[in-house]
């Protein structure tokens, strides 16, 4: 066995260095082929782990949360494994074992911090039982590869039975999580944001009714999408006690809140857009003080912490803001058009949906998207663009904007200079998966004067 | 002259709008208002009362299997009135899991519903799952022409004697054996195809309406033509995109 193992993790780490000759970034090879060498690769390198292991899911958010969470650890004078690029499938999250094996298939590691893909759990915990799952939210998403969340609850529910210690640290507003915490009845913590922050419209139609009988929950009050303080009417469920309590949120430059479990209170004072970033910070905090046991150094990590590619990600051209963010779905959509419309500024805006299978080749879901909140005096200029620019140019038609108050093309070059050709003091660019790569390269090399004569 | 007015029924939105199926109910009401047709929906909740007399339009859409049986449950109660609905002409757009519903078995994952019976069609469930971009070929707006959308359900349904929406040129369509798509049936249109279906298809939308402006005012009354650009260049990008 030690030899078989031996064997795996010097050909992954031989795939790993091959492929970034390449110029490649590929984790799913290398893992590919570890595990076809050494099938109990996983189960006996996570075997080694000293501390705890533990899994992030979520449709929005994970890997914000993990990539935190890991900070926090590692700060905290810990060595942690994590599969920080994103690689949240199984040979992601072997490849990032291989990596902090020694060449004796010695890992040093105290804890690790694993993104799963929610559809991968099932397959994830046949070879790994994680001490925690951090589950951030669960909304619809990529409808074509998970079908619908009642299919994505079951594949978590799936993946939890091959793990019956594992404890759950819980997005407590979100009704569609929470169930997984009422109905396995595991040691479960609930994190929630526990006062009415703002006036939000909806989107996305999932969980807002009761996952036990079915009847519409009511809300005492309501952040976004299904996220709020519910009550079922009808029966038992309703939102849990909150064991991570988030209050006195601020949004105004940058996010502001406080944390509090038991007696103590975190407060947390960050340059991030977007209120959903309160979840990712509010989870990864409370996993990391339940797992080290006492309250990291958070506002080092997070002063620290580059967003990922897109993430509400500024770049400067000629003089012009333009900001850049990934949104997958109605609920990442409808959270990035608060963000937007909460910038009083005139603005140029540019929406970009690609359909490859890593995006989701059904793009039904743009119908979802409260697009209409664009129709506002303050969007001088709208770009349309990606793979399916015809549909969104005829999304944006029924918004209220006629074909020839936009700009559309399937070129992302063409589209990014249509961006910076409008009138609007700032731009902003919410573009889905394949789209945000290939426009933060464009941008980038924009932004160091290589210049397409915008 | 008096102003002309269609009624369009969105049935339970809250449950079935899963796959943007607002999109439908934007379609046909602006295609009405830019004709200076006035358009009013009414939204129904679960627990409303349906009077479907009052209706010229009815659109029901997709939801998870946890919210159509839900739906399909709610609609046994009005199952006679339905069906006298749709028997007496009335227009109605059924989608996604709707379509299946209407016929006498509903089959969900872990189990088979009685169907609705509005239709002699009848489902079975298939143990793969039919999922991408569809293009059919329909002769139903007059001329032959295509018709584009998303499929996603794992049910093969068989329509007897009935007229199909179209012959199937990409995707599964209604069984993947005899290349039939959806169904038609008085002013009935069934089918897979999902979400937001008739923005990009305007000849189907105006069909739709043009078959309730009959209805309720007894004479043809032609549909101004309306600038389709938009519309045609997001259907003709599927068609050239998935049969070229």
């Amino acid at each position: 066995m030690r030899i078989r193992l031996i064997l795996a993790i010097w050909a992954c780490k031989l795939a790993i260095f091959a492929s970034r000759l390449l110029g490649k970034n590929g984790s799913s090879m290398p893992g590919q082929v570890a595990l076809k060498i050494c099938p109990r690769i996983m189960t006996l390198l996570a075997g080694q782990v000293k501390q705890d292991i533990i899994v992030v899911c979520g449709t929005n958010g994970k890997t914000t949360t993990n990539t935190l969470l890991s900070a926090m650890l590692e700060s905290s004078g810990h060595r942690v494994v994590c599969n920080q690029l994103g690689a949240n499938m199984i040979w992601g999250v072997c490849c990032a074992f291989c990596e902090k094996t020694d060449l004796w298939g010695r890992l040093h590691a105290d804890f690790a911090c694993l993104e799963v893909d929610e559809a991968s759990t099932v397959k994830v915990f046949a070879h790994i039982k994680p001490d925690y799952m951090v589950i951030t939210n669960l909304f619809q998403d990529q409808l074509d590869r998970y079908g619908e969340v009642d299919l994505t609850v079951d594949f978590l529910r799936r993946a939890l039975a091959l793990s019956p210690e594992t404890k759950l640290v819980l997005n407590g507003d979100d009704p569609v999580v929470s169930q997984l915490g009422e109905e396995t009845g595991r040691v479960a913590y609930y994190v929630c944001v526990d006062e009415k922050v703002r006036e939000e419209s909806s989107g996305g139609s999932e969980g807002r009714f009761c996952s036990f009988c079915g009847s519409p929950l009511s809300y005492a009050y309501h952040h976004y999408s299904q996220l709020g303080n519910f009550t079922c009417p009808n029966c038992d469920f309703r939102r849990h006690e909150p064991d991570f309590r988030v209050h006195g949120v601020g949004l105004e430059n940058g996010l502001s809140f406080k944390l509090t479990h038991g007696d103590k209170t975190a407060a947390f004072d960050v340059d991030y857009r977007g209120f959903y970033n309160v979840y990712n910070i509010a989870l990864s905090y409370s996993g990391a003080v339940l797992v080290l046991d006492k309250a990291p150094d958070h506002q080092a990590v997070l002063s620290e912490y580059q967003p990922q590619t897109g993430r509400m990600e500024s770049f400067t051209i000629n003089g012009k803001t333009v900001i850049l963010n990934l949104a997958k779905n109605p609920a990442g959509f409808n959270q990035a058009l608060s963000t937007v419309m909460a910038d009083t500024r005139k603005k140029n805006v540019l929406i970009g949906v690609n359909d490859n299978p890593s995006d989701g080749q059904d793009i039904s879901w743009i119908w979802s998207v409260d697009f209409e909140r664009l129709s506002d005096e303050s969007v001088k200029n709208l770009v349309v663009t990606g793979y399916r620019a015809d549909d969104l140019m005829l999304r944006m038609k029924h918004v209220g904007f006629s074909e020839s108050q936009q700009v559309k093309t399937r070129d992302l070059k063409e589209a990014v200079c249509g961006l910076l050709a409008g009138e609007g003091e700032v731009s902003y660019a919410l573009v889905n998966y394949t789209v945000v790569f290939t426009m933060q390269e464009i941008l980038k090399e924009m932004e160091g004067g290589a210049g397409y004569g915008a | 002259m008096e102003r002309k007015k269609l009624i369009i029924g969105h049935l339970f939105p809250e449950f079935l709008n899963m796959y943007g199926d607002k999109g439908n109910i934007l379609a046909l009401q602006n295609r009405l208002l830019w004709r200076d047709i006035d358009a009013a929906v009414k939204t129904f909740g679960i627990d409303d009362e349906i009077n479907f007399s009052a209706l010229d339009i009815i659109v029901l859409g997709g939801g998870s299997d946890r919210e159509q049986k839900l739906v399909c449950e709610r609609l046994q109660r009005d199952r006679v009135a339905l069906s006298e609905y749709v028997e007496s002409g009335g227009v109605l757009l059924a989608l996604c899991g709707a379509y299946p519903m209407l016929g006498k078995h509903f089959p969900l994952k872990n189990e088979t519903l009685d169907g609705l019976s509005v239709l002699e069609i009848d489902t079975e469930p298939d143990a793969a799952r039919h999922i991408g971009d569809v293009v059919i070929q329909s002769d139903l707006m007059g001329e032959t022409g295509y018709i584009v959308g998303f499929e996603n359900h794992s049910g093969k349904t068989r329509i007897g004697d009935y007229k199909p929406l179209g012959t199937v040129c990409r995707g599964f369509g209604n069984n993947g054996e005899d290349q039939s798509c959806g169904v038609i049936y008085k002013n009935l249109v069934g089918t897979y195809l999902h979400g937001p279906l008739l923005p990009k298809n305007p000849k189907l939308a105006d069909y739709l309406l043009s078959k309730a402006l009959l209805r309720k005012y007894g004479e043809e009354i032609a549909l101004l033509p309306l600038c389709d650009q938009a519309e045609n260049e997001a259907h003709d990008y599927i068609v050239e995109r998935f049969l070229k």
